[in-house]
This record gives C-alpha cells, structure tokens and sequence, in this order.
C-alpha cells in the first residue's frame, strides 16, 4: 500500500517499464531525448608517490555545450578516485554504487579496499550490462600493494597500464602522454604533464573544454585540485545586459494572504560509519 | 573483427570507434614441446583503428599451471577467463591438487558453447598436468573445444598457418618451441595490420610459467617486400 | 578464424538487398552575424573550420567581398562555401564587364536566391548572409535557407550558433519584448560591441564557434577589418 506520505520503495534495479511504448512511439516517428554524452578528456598516470588523474570539466549535449563546469573525477574511496567519460549519468552513478559497495566491504573485512577490487567490481558490473551502460573509466589509487592505474571500458574489459587516457580527447592527451612519460617521475613534473595531456583535450578536441582538474593520490593523502588550471579566460563584455526597471510587463497583479505555518526542522542524524 | 566498423565514419559523433566495442583483434599461439608447453601472443589491443593498448598481455593465468590466449572482444574473455579462474580455484580446493588442463578446458569450453550466441571469444588453454603433460586445448567461435599439440588463433594467424605446418616438429627442446613461436607470430604481427607491438610469452612446465618478452626492435625480421 | 562467427556475421549468401550510401554533405561549423544601421552595416564571422570532433583550422575566412559595397558570409559545407563563391565572383565580373558598373547589394540578393534555387534538389549545404549598402546608402541585410528562399532583415545569426544568437540580437537590436524600445538609432559602436558580446557568448555554448572573429564594417567610405579573439576550447 502506498500513499502521498509514503511513497512505496520502488523494486531494485532498473525500471524497464517505458521500453515498449517507447519503442512503439520511436517507430512512428517520435525522435526519443538523448542522454547528455560527456565528450571528455580524461587522463591518469602513475608516478613516484602514487597516482595522478586529470580531467576537462565540459560536459555537452549534441553540439552544445551543457555544462561549463562540471566535475568528471568521482570519489571511489579515500585511498581511490575514478574519471569518468561517456554518458554523464552513468558515470556517476556507476561510481556513486561501487564507492557504496567498496565502503561496505571495507567494513565487512575492516581493511582499506584495494583497487584491485574496484576494478572487478566496475568490470563486472558493466560486463553485466554487456555495454548498454556507456562508463569508460580510469581508475586510479594507492593501497597495500603500491599505487594503481586501471582503464575499464564499456563493455567490460579492463587493462592495468602506467598511464592512460579515455574520451573523446584521448588521443590528443595520449600524444603527450607517449612523448612525455617517463617511470618514477616527481610529482610536480607528473602534475605538469596531466595537465598538458588535458589541455591537449580541451583545445584540439571540441568536445572537451573549460578547465582542468587534478586529483593526486598519495599513500595516506589525496590532493585534489578542482579548478588545477583555468585553460580558457572567459571574453570580457563590452555592452550591459541590465534590463532597466520595468523592461518586463506587469500583465495583472494579485495579492492572496497566505495562511502562516510553522515548521520545526529535525537535524538529520548521521550514519555512524566509524571504523577502524 | 565483427562489431566494429571502419568502412565509414559517420560526421556526428555518434557511434563510431569511441563507442566500438574493445576488442582484441590478435595473432597467438601455443605449441607443445617436450616437457610442456610454449604460449605466445603480440601485444595490441584495437578498437576500430585506433591502437587502445600496445602493451597488452593476453596471455592470462587461470591456475599456476593453467593459462589462456585470449582472441576475441577484450571484455568477453576477460570474464570467461575470470569465471574458469574461479571454478578451477574452487575444484582444486575440492580436489586437494591442482585441476588438470582437460578440466579448465572443458570449462572454458562449457561457457563458449552455452553462451555462444552472445560471445565473441577464440581461446586457446594451455598448461601442463601431472597426468598428460604439456597440452593445448583450441576453442574457437562457437564453442567447440579440440586437443591440438600446436595451434594459433586470431586474425593474425590465417597468414601463418602454412609456416607453422612447416616447422612445428614433434618433441622440440624447449629453445628450439619458442624459436619456432617467436617467428610464427612475427610472421603473423607482420602481414595482419590488427596484430602487432611485441610478442609476449609464456614456458609452461612442471616448474610453473617463465614469463619472457621480445620487443618491437628485437623482432625476427623476415622478407619486408 | 574470427571471420566464422555465429553472430553478429551471416554468411554471404544473404539474399536481402543492402542499401548502401555516402553522405555528400559535411557540416563544418561556423558562425555568423550581420547588424545594419542606418548608414553602416557590420558582418562577423567566426574563423573555426571544423568536422566532426576535430578543428581543420582556427583561421578560416568566411566573409567573402562580392564587391565595393556587398559582403556575404557562409557558414556550413565548406566545400559548398567555395563552389558557390567561386561561381558569384565570376558572375560578378560577368556582370561588370556586360554593363560596366558595379552589381547592387539587391540585384547581388537576388542573383544569390536565384543561384541557390537553381541547386532545389541537390543544395548548397550552407548558411548565407548577405550584407551591403542599398542605393540609397542604407544598411541592409539578406538571409537565406539553403535552397534559396530570401529574406531582408537589419540584423540576422546563422550558422551553427545561429539559433542561439537570433534571440539575443531580437531582444537587444530589435529591443522585442521590452516595455519602453529606446528611440534612438542604432548606433556603429553599439552594433559592433553587441556582435562581439554576441560571439563570446556563442563561443561559451555552441563547440562549432570559436578561436577568433572577423568582422567587416561597410560604410559609404568603404570597408573597414578587425578581428576580435574568442576562446578556444
């Protein structure tokens, strides 16, 4: 039973409800609203302390661009980040669902996870979903065993590399990547050469743009650095887009008195989620 | 290789190699010599044309004494590979030693033919037991499984079979099998555009894997006309 | 051996008949706006050529001088843009040398809505706009959809941002949906940085825009250039 106040949980997983009738509008001509693809640069490389992410921060929609500034390095874990590039909700909730499974399991065995684990996780789950959920991640961190890079793509598949780059901008970063990488690099040399990979992305790739984001992850300690770079400066206006007072019409007005209530905000209590 | 399609690349963005599926469009080989096996694989990973990993290892453990070369998508033989390595990890436990070749085989083999109407995977298992010694177990598309004392795969080895007929020789020294397949697959890495990078090996005997490499310059060469 | 699949490969004794085409158009992208005024007119044109994905170059012209007084912007299928101009600049000459004078800013609107209609089915793929003063020295502003259908205005966007821009130019130059419009014209200044401002807004949105502006500036005195930086992302 389910009521205004109580809404009834819907089942687990994904609703698949509209299939049909959506196939049956889509065959008599209704063009069905496209998802917002993330047209990205994503990048990663290991270095001498651990592993650094980069990312552009455009997300697009077609030929337009959605979002200016969006945040496409998704917390995994305290130890593990991951970049996301294809469809901008999959990304994110793949990550949100795994980084909720990795802090389970982290209480369940009382151990830091390792990356090794997300990565079977993320590959199984996509392989599971035989490439209809369109995440190509990187995934980098730092556990027990040394720092970690893994590139996991739609379908499934997964590769353990140095350094790696994904999205539409890949093959711009990986031009820097294949020219500049070098083993045990410093880690403002290693910052310098993501954020290089990434601007390589954003200018000679139009669908990423905007600024660039880095994540370092260290043994113990994350670095990260939103906004690393603002590779473009936005132009500067010359007019004043200030509508005057009264540009808009007052078409009728009308005032109601509303009925005065009062509400008692209950401070919402946290998980407790102490471990170690 | 089937799902992804190079003929023409539509303007818009839309589906094109970005979204193609990961596959590993490959040359390996296995070949029996006396006192167990030698694996062989090159080491690129393409997603339509686009080189998405030149150092890829398809070559992939499945128990100590168990491995497998992987053709095929990327994704589908990862997971089939992890799933025999789960269940032969589970039988050895079971069975108090190590499963023999014939039984990971027939597993890789039940997946491939069972699913086979939504699999995209050639794997050749090799490895050596107690009982038969080295062995090479060939499952190609479809998901039929064949013992064969030599065997290659992938698109790369249509080019080759003539070479390896040829000089695949019963009992070989061990030196003399992995001269025999370092050449195979550079023959193959050559004249198959989807193959290439290095050749990545693996000497499976009663010791366990040797694990070797032959890099992109210290590659046989052979008539380049 | 991958060739022998089950799926997703059926053998080729396939019956079924496969219809196979190319596609002759590209999109390049691109952006243009025109304002006129009283006794000026200004034409801009991004100077992003790009396809699919990738930028062929960040300094690519796409106004393009029909004569003393006339300009016309292009944007879209590049390859298109240059047949269509290659052949305007001959049927201008054409038309000077058979009446020794310069071709009008309306005949050179008609002869292009006539040049277009003459390709109805099989079009230019492109987004024109034509500028110039009228011969009264007035401003003056044509645009057309790809087979020829022409349409005078005083201020115009097209191109891949075009959509995006019209609204703004109808509320600020056209002053559409305002209670009190000023009363004044419209003034060069005014005109030139409301099309800058318009670009920079464009390039913030549209992926097609970008990299710098030209612009062109006819008056009676003839046609002043500047080029005007644009983000490049």
């Amino acid at each position: 039973m389910s009521y205004v106040l109580c809404p009834e949980i819907p089942e687990p997983g994904f609703s698949f409800e509209n299939c049909k009738r959506n196939a049956l509008l889509e065959s008599k001509g209704f063009t069905t609203p496209k998802a917002i693809k993330t047209g990205t640069t994503i990048v990663g490389i290991v270095y001498k302390d651990g592993v650094i992410l980069g990312a552009d921060t455009r997300a697009t929609e077609d030929t337009t661009v959605a979002d200016k500034n969006c945040e496409k390095i998704h917390f995994l874990a305290p130890n593990m980040y991951c970049c996301g590039a294809g469809t901008a909700a999959d990304t994110e909730m793949t990550t949100q669902m795994v980084a909720a499974q990795l802090e389970l399991h982290k209480l369940y065995t009382n151990r830091e996870a390792r990356v090794a684990t997300a990565n079977q996780l993320l590959k199984q789950y996509l392989f599971s979903y035989q490439g209809y959920i369109g995440a190509a991640l990187i995934l980098g961190g730092v556990d027990i065993e040394g720092p970690h890079l893994h590139m996991i793509y739609p379908h499934g598949s997964s590769v353990d590399l140095p350094y790696a780059t994904m999205g539409s901008g890949s093959l711009a970063a990986i031009s820097v990547f294949e020219l500049g990488w070098k083993p045990e690099m410093g880690e403002e040399e290693g910052i310098q050469l993501v954020r290089n990979a990434i601007a390589a992305g954003i200018f000679n790739d139009l669908g990423s743009g905007s600024n660039v984001d880095v994540c370092i992850i260290r043994k113990g300690v994350v670095d990260y650095r939103r906004t690393y770079d603002e590779a473009n400066k936005k132009g500067v206006r010359q007019g004043s887009y200030k509508f005057p007072r009264g540009a808009t019409a007052v078409l009728s007005t009308k005032v109601v008195d509303v009925e005065e209530v009062s509400v008692t905000p209950v401070e919402a209590e946290r998980m407790d989620v102490a471990a170690f | 290789m089937p799902p992804v399609n190079t003929d023409f690349m539509p303007q818009d963005g839309s589906n094109d190699w970005r979204d193609a599926a990961h596959s590993t469009g490959t040359s390996i080989m296995a070949s029996e010599f006396d006192g167990g096996v030698v694996i062989g694989a090159d080491s690129r990973t393409t997603t339509g044309a686009y080189i998405a990993n030149r150092v890829s290892d398809k070559l992939t453990r499945v128990t100590d004494h168990i491995y497998c070369c992987r053709s095929g998508s990327a994704a589908d033989t990862e997971a089939i590979a992890d799933i025999v390595g789960y269940h032969l990890n589970f039988h050895g436990m079971e069975l108090g030693e190590e499963p023999s070749v014939e039984v990971g085989a027939a597993i890789f083999k039940e997946l491939c033919y069972n699913y086979r109407d939504s699999l995209m995977a050639g794997i050749l298992v090799a490895g050596w037991d107690k009982k038969k010694g080295g062995q090479i177990y060939s499952i190609p598309i479809g998901g039929m499984c064949v013992r064969q004392e030599v065997s290659i795969g992938g698109s790369g080895s249509s080019y080759v079979y003539g070479y390896m007929d040829a000089n695949y020789k019963p009992k070989m020294s061990k030196e003399d099998c992995v001269k025999f397949v370092t050449n195979t697959l550079a023959l193959a890495m050559s004249r198959d555009g989807s193959s290439g990078g290095v050749i990545r090996l693996g000497i499976i005997t009663e010791e366990g894997i040797e694990r070797r490499v032959v890099l992109g310059n210290e590659l046989p060469k052979f008539y380049e006309g | 051996m991958m060739q022998t699949g089950i799926r997703p490969y059926y053998p080729d004794y396939s019956t079924v008949p496969v219809e196979r085409q190319i596609n002759p158009y590209a999109d390049n992208g691109g952006s243009v706006v025109a304002i006129a005024g009283k006794d000026f007119v200004v034409i801009g044109a991004d100077t992003r050529l790009s396809s699919g994905f990738s930028i062929y170059t960040r300094n690519q012209n796409k106004l393009f001088p029909l004569s003393e007084t006339t300009v016309l912007g292009c944007s879209g299928c590049w390859c298109d843009t240059l047949t269509l101009t290659r052949i305007l600049k001959s049927r201008m000459q054409m038309y000077h040398q058979e009446h020794n004078k310069n071709m009008s800013t309306t005949a050179a609107a008609q002869m292009l809505s006539t040049m277009l209609y003459y390709k109805r089915f099989f079009p230019y793929y492109i987004s024109n706009i034509l500028v110039g003063l009228d011969n009264e020295g007035k401003g003056c502003v044509y645009s057309y959809d790809p087979v020829g259908h022409c349409e005078k205005a005083t201020y115009r966007a097209g191109g891949s941002a075009g959509a995006l821009l019209q609204p703004l130019l109808d509320n600020q130059i056209g002053q559409k949906n305002l209670q009190k419009p000023s009363q004044e014209d419209l003034t060069q200044e005014k005109a030139l940085s409301t099309l800058k401002d318009v670009f920079i807004s464009a390039a913030e949105r549209d992926i097609y825009t970008g990299d710098s502006v030209l612009i062109k500036i006819i008056t009676k005195d003839g046609t002043k250039e500047e080029t005007f930086d644009l983000r490049r992302d």
